[in-house]
């Protein structure tokens, strides 16, 4: 029968105790608590600092979102002035004209059409004026001159050797409109897609042509940019700045 | 070889040259040298858009059959087979067609395969009535005309980009397209203006058609359901039918293919008169399909507020 030896592993033949240090250097604790407070520091990194998604753009001071700072009527006239300010600048990069308010009457181009839409909308009295140098168009749809509304010649004065060109609509008649700029700025660069348009509208219907139709005497004079709240801003507020 | 020879050798053979030439362009092919694109869509009114804008200079591809209920759909392997061959992709992107993005992911073409945004450019509205007091997003830019035509252009334009060869020619089409769509519009706002649309109020089962009144100047009062989709709680019904009748709605406009059912409640309860509109999904994709659908939708609405007049 084998006799039970009551030497442990690692004592010697004297009964003295040895300790055997394991290979790693016991560094397994140490590394396991790294580790640990390594996910620790990357999920609260990730939960500080992932992407958020975008909300719809905030206005500034002088600026106005369509989707929600405008009012009906002018959120509808503002609908009908982005294809309507398309169309007129792809017309300018194919004919190097503009189409006149007679021209849309005649292709039924809103908000300058006079239809339904233009009737329920406030019957908004609208002027083109054209880069400085050029003539004023001289026919305003209208038979009868507004009072309210300063003459084509006047306003194309003001405007001399700015480049730009304005459809200028004022003198509505709908509770809470305003008046309205589509400014086209004319970039004489030769290619296509040069021209921008930007819309702009002022709280008093009857507000006066501001003359000068740069971002920072518009601002001056009361006027406010419309930001769309297109369909690109929407995508960014869903899905962050996917496609 | 005397020097006269030489010439006369030189002269031979530049005249050969020069009947050879010609001979050789006539005999290249014919065909454009640029392949044709090969543009799929996700609804039915892009169909159309796409069709127009390219005329024989591209190909239209739908992306799922044309049967299927966009709000709803769940996507199909032919599909994704689709997907694959496609050279672009309009969506509508704002809520109405999520799924092509999965189709697009599981074709493997989510990094290759360009998307049109159709309404990156188009001034969005929120869903008329009563959203308990929260501004929503409306998808349903494509019932309309205005914004229709805004897609249109934007469609457009990036199709140029994509196609430079066929830009000029997407961008004349376009714009005929266009005109077509507000010579459709005029004739019925010739009806609409010896009509008095001050007093007009409606109602809608499904909130699809705010882009097309706010083109009339008209405008929303109560939408039946809750959410793009979602069928009315009894609780959210009873409040809607209140919203009806405090608002003095007298029309309701129904979905032609979706939701006449939930109609039917409502025109009992409050006495409205029902119509039905077309959220612009038919059993086949067409060129025509839009401009077939507008009408009608231009012609309901016309006899809607007509009917209001009496």
């Amino acid at each position: 029968m084998a006799r039970l030896s009551r030497t442990w592993p690692g004592d010697d033949a004297n009964g003295a105790i040895k300790l055997v240090r394991p290979a790693s250097g016991r560094w397994e604790s140490l590394t396991l608590l790294l580790a640990a407070l390594a996910i620790i520091a990357s999920v609260t990194g990730y939960v500080l600092l992932r992407p958020q998604h975008s909300g719809p753009p905030t206005p500034l001071s002088w600026q106005v979102r369509s989707f929600d700072g405008l009012g009906a009527v002018d959120q509808a006239i503002h609908s009908a002035l982005l294809p309507a300010g398309e169309e007129i600048i792809w017309n300018n990069n194919d004919t190097g004209g503009w189409i006149t308010l007679e021209r849309a009457q005649e292709i039924w181009l809103p908000p300058f059409y006079r239809d339904a839409f233009w009737k329920t909308n406030g019957e908004v009295h609208w002027q083109l004026i054209l880069p400085g140098g050029h003539l004023p168009h001289v026919g305003s749809v209208d038979e009868h001159e507004d009072a309210a509304a300063p003459r084509t010649s006047e306003v194309s004065q003001a405007t001399q050797g700015q480049g730009a060109t304005v459809y200028y609509g004022s003198a509505g008649g709908a509770p809470g409109q305003s008046a309205y700029l589509l400014v086209i700025g004319h970039a004489h660069a030769g290619v296509m897609w040069a021209n921008q348009a930007t819309i702009w509208v002022h709280p008093d219907p009857n507000a006066p042509y501001p003359g000068i139709v740069k971002p920072e005497s518009l601002v001056g004079k009361g006027w406010r940019q419309v930001i769309p709240y297109d369909g690109t801003r929407e995508v960014e507020r869903i899905k962050g700045n996917q496609p | 070889m005397s020097v006269s020879t030489k010439h006369r050798t030189l002269w031979r053979r530049c005249l050969a040259l020069l009947v050879l030439i010609p001979a050789i362009a006539l005999a290249g092919p014919t065909a454009p040298l640029g392949k044709k694109l090969k543009i799929g869509v996700t609804l039915h009114p892009y169909y159309s858009f796409v069709a127009n804008i390219v005329g024989d200079r591209a190909e239209v591809v739908a992306l799922i059959p044309a049967q299927a209920n966009p709000h709803n759909y769940q996507p199909q392997p032919d599909d994704i087979t689709r997907a694959m061959t496609l050279d672009a992709l309009v969506v509508n992107g704002i809520g109405h067609d999520e799924w092509a993005f999965q189709i697009v992911k599981a074709a493997g073409r989510g990094a290759t395969l360009p998307i049109i945004q159709a309404n990156a450019s188009v001034a969005l509205i929120p869903i008329g009535g009563d959203q308990g007091g929260a501004k929503v997003v409306n998808p349903h830019t494509f019932v309309s005309t205005t914004a229709a035509i805004q897609q249109v252009f934007e469609i457009t334009r990036r199709l140029g980009e994509l196609d430079p060869a066929n830009a000029a020619a997407y961008r004349q089409n376009a714009l005929a397209y266009a005109a077509r769509i507000r010579a459709l519009r005029a004739g019925f706002m010739t009806r609409f203006a010896t009509l008095d649309l001050s007093s007009f109020r409606c109602a809608t089962t499904h909130a699809g058609y705010d882009y097309m009144m706010q083109e009339f100047g008209l405008f929303v009062s109560a939408v039946i359901e809750p959410r793009h989709g979602v069928a009315p709680t009894a609780r959210q019904l009873a409040h809607t039918i209140d919203a009806i009748k405090k608002a003095n709605v007298r029309v309701l406009f129904a979905e032609k293919n979706f939701s006449l059912d939930l109609a039917k409640p409502i025109e009992a309860a409050t006495g409205v008169k029902v119509f039905a509109l077309s959220h612009i999904t038919g059993t086949a994709y067409s060129a025509d399909e839009f401009e077939v659908a507008m009408r009608e939708n231009l012609e309901t609405l016309a006899e809607a507020v007509e009917f209001t007049q009496r």
